[in-house]
């Protein structure tokens, strides 16, 4: 398992490269990337030529992106165009529990709400309830986010309304203006009003997915002779399914949820932008359409270097939840 | 039809699973479900409305009304789905942006299916050394997040609609990729590529002619499952400023346009936004009830 | 005449499957009876509801598509398919046990072996965990696989299907149960492993006294374990008698047929080939009129086409199903 793990770390290194290479190598095909700041009256000049030479874009693009690797190794991630006089680094810092509060509360009330439901609709199968399981995930899965976000939005904000005239749920942002420095529970009160949009739209989306996830992994194990060893044995009905189906069906979807775990950090761009979210996602989509694209490149990075990292998180998990799986 | 089928008839039997061929028996097993089916009436329903529309309703959906009051105009018989920010006529808009929008989930779909295919097929007949780096990169493209990557590519090719295409495609063919090279990996070793390699077939040859063909049916499943997801990736990317410009109407662009009136129009978000999601959610149907139909297996 | 007394009265079973392309007549008009410590054989070929059999006396044909129409099952006096499903979990896996034909895939996979031997232990005995551990080493012992205590915590997938089967008879006598189904449970194995599990099964059986039904398509398996031997072929018993009997003399054609098809040592050497029955098992979908075997059988006469022949006992103990048997 040892020299398995360390094989495995080898591998992500020729990944990570190719990943830094891309990301790296897409924004190097935009002609000008300082162009919006050299249109902006209130920088000068001389600061413009400061950071074109800090930042390596006088050099050829070979040992630009030298200068951007070994930088970037070390920790220091480029200026952050979008929020001039700070770095890349420190905007980052500032956005990414944002992102990390509502994925993380999204991925919980996801597994919560889905995974019970896929396994009754596979029990249950062909039964109302499963139909009704079955057409609520394909919903899910075809529904745009963006639509659900605007939809709810429209009812939330804009139709309904509390009694002094506001909106029923605050239609962006993820904290009232004012209550930064406020008690604790104050501010958690506060906050949630804010994610439940959010976290509803994203939780939508993903409770079809794992619901049908669940769902086909019971079928699948329900299906196996064992099961059928079990209820011979005289196993109860329930047992059958909590003990010995569960546990197998559950190894896949252990899995899959080691490989979600990225996206609460990578964060889920457009529903960010639409509900005006200082997030991680929305970051990244700024930084590209505002041509930041130190920010950017670190962005795109960062998450693809954590879903690289987490696809071998995922094997091991799965290796320590199946008992069959040896990696020599 | 077979013998002992004809025979059923006669006495006036139902046919019985082993009387059919394979197509017939997918198609048997299509028909009868019902997601599918209801499925492929929400995709005839979009189709026709997309098509044969704007046959009838010949209304140009870029003429703008013009004055203020042109503007914002709730349905009425002239505009059955009202006006929008520039007074342009909603429904013709719908249909029109609706061609685009499915041309170019259809068109990217195949592309980055056919793509993905031909790095599959590469990287799993040959294996060695070039499915290693061909696995490698696709792997690492796989791991970079979709969305940021899409609007990087987006920002990068420029904006239009084959950039969508072709931004979509560069994105979309590793999925497929992965899955081809895994049916070849499994294919590779039955006897007919065997004895085919032993008869002096190319390499070439074996791919195409033996292979490729037994991958046609997940490949399919996969197409269709992939054009409603690229709607929605069009739509995304439109939303968001790319891809579509104006004047052209795309669903997506047209929500990105609405997305400023929500407070005071509302219908201009509600029509796009339904469109597309009925437009997925009818590919999504389809698609699986046409994996279950290929794969008896899975159908109990 | 046996004068044990009876443990199983199978009458007139009758299950159907209710599927797309049709029904199903699995098992149509079955009659069966097993006695205490008897070892009977259900032979016939794929197909013909030997399996099914087996499922409907423990009821656990699922459902859908399937469904026991009919018939009784006597099981110490009391008919099984009137008993409610909590009475029956109780049954199984302590008064009758069964095992199935792959072992490879007959165990859960995530549970080590003594823990599966164990819940069938103490879901039917009132005895604590460290009590129950101690049995499922004595079991394990007494199916034959050395070294109980180390095999007690492996998974099945570090024991050969050889020893997976021995586990498996391990689970289902681990309750002295009065009757003991084995369906095709040495079909998958090699013809030595094979061996040696019928031995093992023997041996089990003289030791602890219990009823086996064996079911099976092989002819010489049944010949060294069977006292008594059923012939089934689709869905209906066609012949049954002791095991001397239906070697030395059967009297149905199909019998005679499977009889004669087998190669032997002792017969003088021909040029000619093996004989064969013509024909192929008839599609459960479209069943001949009158006797089912008409289509293959060589004596087949205008009445066997249009009737169904009832089971007559020609000799005592001796039943055939047919218009035309054999002289002996």
């Amino acid at each position: 398992m040892r020299d398995y793990i360390i094989r495995r770390v080898l591998g992500m290194i020729p990944l990570i490269l190719i990943v830094m290479i891309v990301s790296f190598g897409i924004f190097s095909l935009v002609p000008n990337p300082f162009a919006a700041l050299i249109e902006n009256p209130r920088i000068k000049k001389a600061d413009i030529q400061r950071l074109i030479k800090a930042w390596g874009f006088d050099l050829p693009w070979y040992l630009r992106f030298f200068k951007w690797f070994s930088g970037v190794i070390r920790g220091d991630w480029g200026p952050s165009l979008l929020y001039p006089g700070s770095t890349a680094r420190d905007v980052i810092a500032r956005r990414l529990p944002v992102t990390m509060r509502v994925m993380g509360l999204e991925l919980l009330v996801s597994l919560v709400i889905a995974l019970p439901i896929g396994i009754i609709s596979a029990v249950k199968q062909y039964s109302m309830t499963d139909y009704v399981v079955t057409v609520f995930s394909f919903l899910g899965m075809s529904m745009p986010s963006f639509w659900l976000g605007l939809m709810m939005m429209m009812l939330f904000s804009v139709v309904l309304k509390r009694p002094s005239g506001v909106p029923l749920l605050p239609a962006g942002g993820i904290i009232t203006p004012g209550l930064e420095q406020a008690p604790f529970w104050v501010k958690l009160g506060d906050r949630a009003q804010y994610l439940v949009m959010p976290v509803f739209v994203l939780s939508f989306l993903s409770i079809g997915y794992y619901a049908r996830y669940m769902r086909s992994s019971m079928l699948e194990v329900v299906r196996q002779d064992y099961i059928r060893t079990a209820r011979a044995k005289g196993v109860p009905e329930r047992s059958v399914i909590n003990k010995h189906a569960l546990r197998n069906a559950m190894i896949p979807i252990v899995t899959l949820i080691a490989l979600s775990v990225p996206g609460i950090v990578g964060g889920a761009a457009i529903t960010e932008t639409i509900f005006n979210i200082p997030g991680m996602g929305s970051l990244i989509i700024q930084a590209e359409i505002k041509a930041d694209y130190p920010t950017a490149m670190i962005g795109l990075m960062l998450s693809s270097v954590l879903v690289i990292v987490f696809n071998l998180v995922a094997d091991i998990v799965y290796a320590w939840v199946d008992p069959r799986i040896k990696y020599s | 039809m077979t013998e002992k089928a004809i025979e059923a008839k006669k006495k006036g039997q139902k046919k019985s699973s082993e009387d059919y061929t394979y197509i017939g028996m997918v198609f048997h097993r299509l028909t009868r479900h019902k997601l599918a089916m209801a499925g492929v009436f929400m995709l005839i329903f979009i189709v026709l409305f997309v098509f044969v529309g704007p046959l009838i309703w010949r209304l140009d959906p870029n003429a703008q009304i013009e004055g203020l009051e042109g503007l914002f105009n709730p349905a009425s018989r002239a505009h059955p789905m009202g006006t929008d920010d520039y007074g342009r006529d909603v429904l013709a808009r719908m249909f029109f942006g609706g061609r685009i929008s499915l041309f170019i989930g259809f068109a990217s779909a195949i592309s980055s299916t056919l793509l993905g295919a031909i790095v599959g097929l590469v990287a799993g007949y040959y294996g060695g050394w070039a499915d290693n780096i061909l696995m490698r990169f696709t792997d690492a493209m796989l791991s970079i997040p979709t969305f940021p990557l899409l609007i990087a590519l987006a920002s990068v090719f420029g904006k239009g609609v084959w950039q969508i295409i072709l931004v979509i495609v560069v994105f979309g063919w590793m999925v497929d990729a992965r899955l081809v090279r895994g049916l070849v990996l499994s294919l590779k070793e039955q006897e007919y590529v065997e004895a085919a390699r032993a008869i002096g077939a190319s390499a070439n040859r074996i791919m195409w002619r033996h292979l490729f063909p037994n991958t046609l049916a997940v490949l399919i499943v996969s197409t269709t499952i992939g054009i409603g997801g690229n709607i929605i990736y069009e739509a995304s990317i439109s939303f968001l400023g790319f891809g579509v410009q104006a004047p052209f109407a795309s669903w997506g662009n047209m929500l990105q346009n609405a997305q400023q009136f929500i407070w005071n129009s509302p219908r201009l978000i509600i029509y796009p936004g339904l469109a597309i999601f009925m437009t997925v959610l009818g590919f999504n149907f389809f698609g699986d009830g046409l994996r279950d139909a290929i794969d008896p297996k899975l159908k109990l | 005449m046996d004068n044990r007394e009876v443990l199983v009265d199978i009458k007139n079973l009758r299950t159907f499957f209710y599927t797309e392309d049709g029904v199903v007549p699995a098992v149509d008009g079955i009659d069966l009876t097993i006695h205490r410590g008897e070892v009977v054989g259900l032979v016939g070929e794929s197909g013909c509801g030997k399996s099914v059999t087996a499922l409907s006396i423990i009821r656990l044909i699922p459902n859908p598509p399937g469904k026991i129409i009919g018939g009784e099952i006597f099981f110490h006096g009391e008919d099984l398919l009137k008993k409610n499903e909590e009475d029956m979990r109780v049954i199984r896996g302590d008064k009758i046990s069964m095992i199935f034909q792959e072992p490879m895939t007959s165990l859960n996979p995530v549970y080590t072996i003594g823990d599966q031997i164990s819940e069938a232990i103490t879901l039917h005995q009132k005895i604590d965990a460290a009590e129950a551990k101690k049995r499922t080493i004595e079991m394990i012992r007494l199916v034959g696989i050395p070294e109980p205590e180390r095999r007690f915590s492996q998974y099945p997938h570090e024991m050969s299907g050889g020893m997976r089967q021995r586990v498996m008879i391990a689970m289902a006598l681990s309750s002295n149960p009065d009757l003991l189904i084995s369906d095709e449970a040495t079909t998958a194995l090699d013809v030595t492993i094979q061996a040696q599990i019928l031995d093992l099964m023997r041996g089990l059986q003289k030791k602890l006294g219990m009823a086996i039904l064996i079911i099976t398509h092989n002819l010489a398996v049944v010949a060294e374990m069977a006292e008594t031997i059923a012939i089934a072929y689709a869905g209906k018993i066609v012949e049954n008698a002791s095991a001397k009997e239906i070697f030395k003399s059967p009297r149905h054609p199909y019998t005679y047929g499977l009889l004669q098809s087998i190669p032997k040592f002792t017969e003088k050497k021909t040029n000619e080939p093996l004989p064969a029955i013509e024909g192929m098992v008839p599609s459960p979908y479209h069943m001949p009129k009158g006797c089912r075997f008409n289509p293959r059988c060589p004596f087949a006469t205008e009445k066997c086409r249009e009737e169904e022949p009832e089971i007559l006992e020609l000799t005592p103990g001796h039943l055939v199903r047919c218009f035309h048997p054999i002289e002996s």
